[in-house]
């Protein structure tokens, strides 16, 4: 009955996020066409001559008019095809894949972290209210959710790769590459880095909702009925106020697609967020077309299924 | 983790990288960012040229004295007073795809180059014929003498690389495709990962020049087995990525770095022995600067360019208030004019104005953050112009948009930018007619027609001072001082050149 239910929801769902997709792509088209720049010049370089950079100009079909090149490109992407990069001359679609590696394992392991790191310490702040340990973690979770990604990034380049020598500065090579799983070392320090706010943010979250949860008079029913109080803590408090911090992951994940901009730039890596920002430094129009239309598609994924994820946990929770 | 499983797990990586490094030597550099296209003959960026200068070549090479020497040349001839040029081709030499180098490869690529290369018009505009008049021989006739003909057939960026035939034969006005980079180069191209790196492999079938190196001329070794460029945008990694090991180059490391860096013992710093200049063009199409020199001396008197260089470079050794547009030292190097180049005299500058007619109409100067020094100039300069009572509108936008900005001449009057050291005073924007700026007077003209008529080094450089003093009279555009770049790279690095001559070049380096 439940599946059925999830998978109808899940099917209305999709038919909107078709149509919100399609108005997406036009205004994405039409703001990256809207910022003045020529990426002419930016391919051929400051000595271009006018001849040379208008020759590229039709020879990229830049010089259509701009519903015309909306439409071969739409086509196209109804075909799965995201057309060639200005700049490098390839695929966007590979160009994306190459990166989308990167990142996902990047948001994978940033992931990891805030739920190792932001979950328990939280549940520990809360049942210790108020002690030294809670005011610490308290404390801690205030300073990293202050202080920029870039600056802990680049601290931890300093510490651990320039004096410590631990861990490599920066780059990832991929790890269907020598150096296989490994490579993945690549990525401590990056995604350390990243989780470092989130993972302060998720810690105070759980905090607050385990600590406001626990005011709820069946838990002090629980707690008369002589439930263990570990068992309290973890089946009748942290259940409870686990739907506020799954809420949470959902904007977190989606949240570190563009926090990671900053992250994959001082870390030199080369996943989506750097090369979107990079691309619209070019010009390089199918490139961020196709980026962003992908962005807006997880987006709408994220959603759903934070959606359907708070329905399993919740049964309480109505899917319109 | 506790500690000593954490020094294992950090001990158990080095070994595994170390195992793959052994096999090969890969010389890593960081780049400030992703190249464009590497066809260098149609394209002009800077990091292009740094990449494809390790795998195409030109007929002639800059010794570190900046003079020309013949590279894929053996020998010339000139005749007919400049106007027929006859080069002598050294023989054996290999293109990475096994095919022998003959004039015919020449002749295609110099008529490729005359025709769509960013700087081919400068000498071949006046191209009567190019042929190859041998198999190792080729024939260029013009309609009169070009005096910079070596310089220009030398100049890689934008310049005459030398592709096979077989390339050129369907080779347009847009840049080749990755699978037709095929040159003569000690490193051939390898792989392009968008986003990761450019890899260039050792050249097996090298034939280098049998002349000693010197500079960018002579033998070039491939000591390494591969070159990976990077691109590393940030440049606190850059740094720390040389410090930690994980580089092996890094390039543009900006001048408030400099001093810590040079007492740095795990960082060497590589000198650029070229400097690079900014340079604000004057719109001499449209707007209050059109054909007013008064008002654009006016301009030129009120700035004080020491002191914008030491805002925007910091430490001394980096920049020279030079006014002169070639540096100190060069054949090129001339006083004219120069006393007008940093005066830096508000009360005089407004007298002037005054009388050039300046109303307070806004002077609009377009700038982009890109380039950190252009827009911190740019502010000292208009707060500068201001005391001088001219009303300076500063239009900050990002390089993409300023290029696109500045072709279209009611959007500015002055614009900001920089040139490298190009081996002749042809090769510089401001003489090119069609160059954003558009400087096209006929006094301008005659003495360009004065300078390319003739070959002789001596009568080139008068024409060349004149120019000069030109230039700080109509003020077509501004010089704001020299500007030496550096890059750092690891301690471990042989056989770098003492200083770069252009672009870093990394044959005869290993680690």
């Amino acid at each position: 009955m439940l599946y059925n239910i999830l998978t109808s929801y899940a099917m209305r769902r999709t038919g909107a996020a078709a149509v919100t997709m399609a108005a997406a792509s036009v205004i994405i088209f039409a703001f990256i066409h809207l910022i003045p720049g020529d990426p002419t010049y930016v391919i051929l370089g400051d000595g271009a001559t006018p001849e040379q950079a208008e020759a590229l100009r039709i020879k990229m079909g830049l010089d259509k008019p701009i519903f015309v090149q909306y439409v071969t490109w739409a086509l196209n992407v109804i075909q799965g095809d995201l057309g060639n990069s200005l700049f490098f001359q390839a695929p966007v679609l590979e160009i994306i894949a190459d990166g989308a590696e990167t990142s996902l394992l990047l948001a994978g392991l940033t992931m990891i972290w805030v739920i190792l790191i932001g979950i328990p310490i939280g549940m520990l702040a809360a049942t210790r209210q108020g002690t030294t340990v809670d005011q610490t973690a308290s404390g801690l979770a205030m300073f990293f959710a202050s202080v920029p990604t870039f600056w802990v990034g680049l601290y931890l380049i300093l510490i651990f790769a320039a004096w410590l020598g631990w861990l490599p500065s920066s780059g990832y090579p991929s790890i269907f590459e020598e150096g296989g799983l490994t490579n993945l070392r690549y990525l401590l320090l990056p995604s350390l880095a990243l989780a470092a706010p989130n993972a302060a943010l998720i810690l105070r979250l759980t905090r607050a909702s385990m600590l406001d949860v626990a005011r709820q008079d069946y838990v002090r029913t629980a707690r008369a009925k002589g439930i263990r109080p570990w068992q309290v803590t973890t089946r009748h408090i942290f259940r409870n106020a686990l739907l506020a911090v799954v809420a949470a992951f959902g904007f977190t994940l989606a949240g570190l697609i563009s926090e990671a901009v900053v992250t994959e730039t001082v870390f030199a890596l080369p996943g989506i967020g750097r090369l979107v920002v990079q691309s619209i430094l070019r010009r390089d129009y199918p490139v961020i077309q196709g980026v962003i239309l992908i962005i807006v598609m997880l987006y709408l994924v994220i959603n759903l299924c934070v959606d359907l994820i708070n329905r399993y946990l919740d049964p309480r929770v109505e899917l319109e | 983790m506790n500690y000593t499983k954490l020094k294992a797990l950090a001990f158990a990586s080095v070994l595994l990288a170390s195992a793959g490094a052994n096999a090969e030597t890969i010389l890593r550099y960081a780049t400030i960012g992703e190249p464009p296209s590497l066809d260098i003959q149609v394209g002009t960026a800077t990091i292009s040229s740094t990449i494809s200068n390790h795998m195409f070549e030109t007929l002639y090479a800059f010794d570190s004295t900046f003079t020309p020497q013949p590279h894929l040349a053996a020998s010339d001839a000139v005749r007919d007073g400049g106007k027929t040029l006859v080069v002598t081709l050294r023989k054996g030499v290999k293109f990475h795809n096994g095919q022998e180098l003959t004039a015919k490869d020449v002749e295609a690529s110099l008529k490729r180059w005359g025709e769509h290369g960013s700087r081919g018009k400068l000498l071949l505009k006046s191209a009567v014929s190019i042929e190859a008049t041998g198999d190792y021989e080729v024939t260029i006739k013009l309609e009169k003498p070009n005096g910079a003909w070596r310089n220009l057939l030398a100049f890689p960026n934008g310049g005459p690389v030398i592709y096979p035939a077989s390339v050129m034969a369907t080779a347009g006005a847009e840049p080749l495709a990755k699978e037709n980079y095929i040159g003569t180069g000690p490193y051939k191209f390898g792989e392009w990962r968008p986003n990761r790196y450019v890899e260039l492999v050792k050249f097996d079938g090298y034939s280098a020049n049998p002349a000693p190196a010197n500079g960018l001329a002579g033998k070039r070794d491939a000591l390494a087995d591969k070159i990976r460029f990077m691109p590393v945008p940030d440049v606190g990694t850059r740094v720390s990525g040389v410090q930690a090991g994980d580089y092996d180059y890094a390039e543009n490391i900006p001048g408030d770095l400099f001093e810590g860096l040079s007492a740095d013992k795990s960082v060497r710093i590589h000198l650029g022995g070229a400097p690079i200049f900014g340079l604000m063009f004057m719109n001499s199409k449209q707007g209050p600067l059109q054909a007013n020199f008064k008002l654009r001396r006016a301009i030129q008197t009120a700035l004080n360019k020491e002191e914008a260089l030491r805002v925007s470079i910091g430490p001394e050794t980096l920049w020279k208030a030079n006014g002169s547009i070639y540096p100190k030292g060069s054949a090129w190097y001339s006083e004219a004019g120069i006393e007008a180049f940093s005066e830096g005299n508000a009360e005089k500058a407004k007298a002037m104005a005054k009388e050039a007619g300046y109303d307070g109409t806004p002077i609009k100067l377009l700038v982009s953050t890109n380039y950190q020094f252009h827009y911190d100039q740019a502010a000292v300069f208009t707060s500068q112009l201001a005391k001088a009572g001219i009303n300076v509108q500063m239009i900050v936008v990002d390089w993409a948009t300023l290029i696109k900005k500045r072709a279209q001449p009611d959007q500015w009057d002055i614009f900001f930018t920089h040139h490298g050291t190009v081996p002749d005073p042809v090769l510089l924007t401001p003489l090119n007619d069609t160059y954003p700026g558009w400087w096209t007077t006929p006094e301008k003209q005659a003495l360009k027609d004065e300078f390319t008529g003739t070959s002789d080094k001596a009568a080139r450089i008068k024409t060349w001072t004149k120019i000069q003093a030109l230039m700080y009279q109509q003020v077509p555009a501004m010089k704001t001082g020299e500007i030496y770049a550096y890059n750092i790279a690891s301690p471990k690095l042989k056989g770098l050149l003492e200083k770069t001559i252009f672009w870093p070049s990394l044959w005869g380096v290993t680690k």
